[in-house]
């Protein structure tokens, strides 16, 4: 029976050799936070080494955004990518206000493309008789009218989104039916076109609507103007 | 040659009737100033303009969403009429309803 000698054991490092490698491992630590850890996961440089390595790429990838296709005059019509529908164009907005004397009638339309939407708020100073209908771009088709009613009932006002089911101009008919005047006002904003204004000789106007560049903004002092 | 001249026909007459088919509807608001058989002359509150319209057989005159008599329209009576036709120049009436005159402001 031999006896084998135990392994040696190593020294205990002093409490100074500790407190060195203890110091000089956060230094190192701190170095490698200050010229690469920051740079690349926060984009804080402070000496420049992130900038010189482009770690500070990885914090700020670039933009890579999608093309869109935009260009005045083009066919608003929206292509759809799953409850988005989107438009070569920006939308439009406008406000028509217009008196009816006693029976007169005026008719408000958009043109609008197959699926394009607007939203509409009206309302007006008495019931009127109103008819929110689309006419086909080319007339009757396949069968289908010319003409199509989508509510037909009296009104003092309404609001409402529209997605329109065909090509075509889009809006009201109102008529004062009452030997007073009254005041429609009409204030939409979507994806149209044109708009035009029919009154009950047949005269067609033309109407400008308003682009986006035109809105001015709210200071941010009094946006919350009003509000709790 | 039978079928040929069958289908310039029915071309030429589609081409005759659209303008015909591509009447508007007009809306004459105003008192009536010239009224015969056959014809009616209103004079447009908006304007002042007078219209000269033709009536035929159809033409309806109603008040108060009732039908009455053609011997009831009269000079100087107040009319809502609703016309077509290809111009303020061609109307031929539809419909000529009896109302109030409008309160003067």
């Amino acid at each position: 029976m031999t006896s084998q000698p135990l392994p040696e054991i190593p020294d205990h490092p002093s409490l100074s050799t500790l407190a060195r490698t203890t110091v000089i491992a956060l230094v190192v630590a701190g170095v490698i936070l200050v010229m690469a850890v920051l740079p690349a996961e926060y984009g804080i440089d402070p000496v420049g080494t992130g900038r010189r390595l482009g770690l500070t790429d990885i914090a700020t990838p670039p933009l890579d955004p999608v093309e869109m296709t935009r260009s005045t005059g083009a066919a608003l019509k929206p292509t759809t990518n799953g409850p988005i529908g989107e438009y070569p164009g920006q939308f439009k907005f406008d406000v028509y206000e217009v008196v009816l004397q006693p029976y007169e009638y005026v008719e408000y339309k958009y043109q609008l493309e197959q699926g394009a939407s607007m939203v509409y708020s009206w309302t007006a100073t008495a019931a009127v008789l109103q008819d929110f209908h689309g006419e086909r771009a080319g007339g009757a088709d396949d069968g289908a009218p010319a003409e199509e009613s989508f509510d037909k009932r009296d009104r003092n006002a309404a609001d409402g989104s529209f997605s329109a089911p065909f090509a075509g101009i889009h809006g009201w008919y109102w008529e004062n039916v009452g030997g007073e005047p009254v005041t429609v006002r009409l204030t939409t904003s979507g994806f149209y076109s044109a708009a035009v204004e029919i009154r009950s000789d047949r005269t067609r106007t033309a109407r400008t609507l308003r682009t986006l560049d035109t809105l001015m903004p709210v200071s941010s002092g009094s946006g919350s103007a009003g509000r709790p | 040659m039978l079928k040929r001249l069958m289908l310039v026909t029915l071309a030429a007459l589609t081409v005759g009737l659209a303008p015909a088919l591509a009447h508007d509807d007009y809306r004459i608001i105003g008192t009536i100033t010239r009224v015969t058989g056959t014809a009616l002359d209103v004079k447009q509150t908006k304007d002042g303009k007078t219209i000269a319209m033709k009536t035929d057989s159809a033409t309806l005159v109603t008040r108060d969403k009732k039908k009455v008599e053609r011997a009831e329209l009269k000079t100087g009576l107040h009319v809502v009429v609703d016309a077509r036709g290809d111009s303020l120049e061609d109307l031929v009436v539809l419909e000529v309803r009896l109302v109030p005159p409008p309160a003067r402001p």
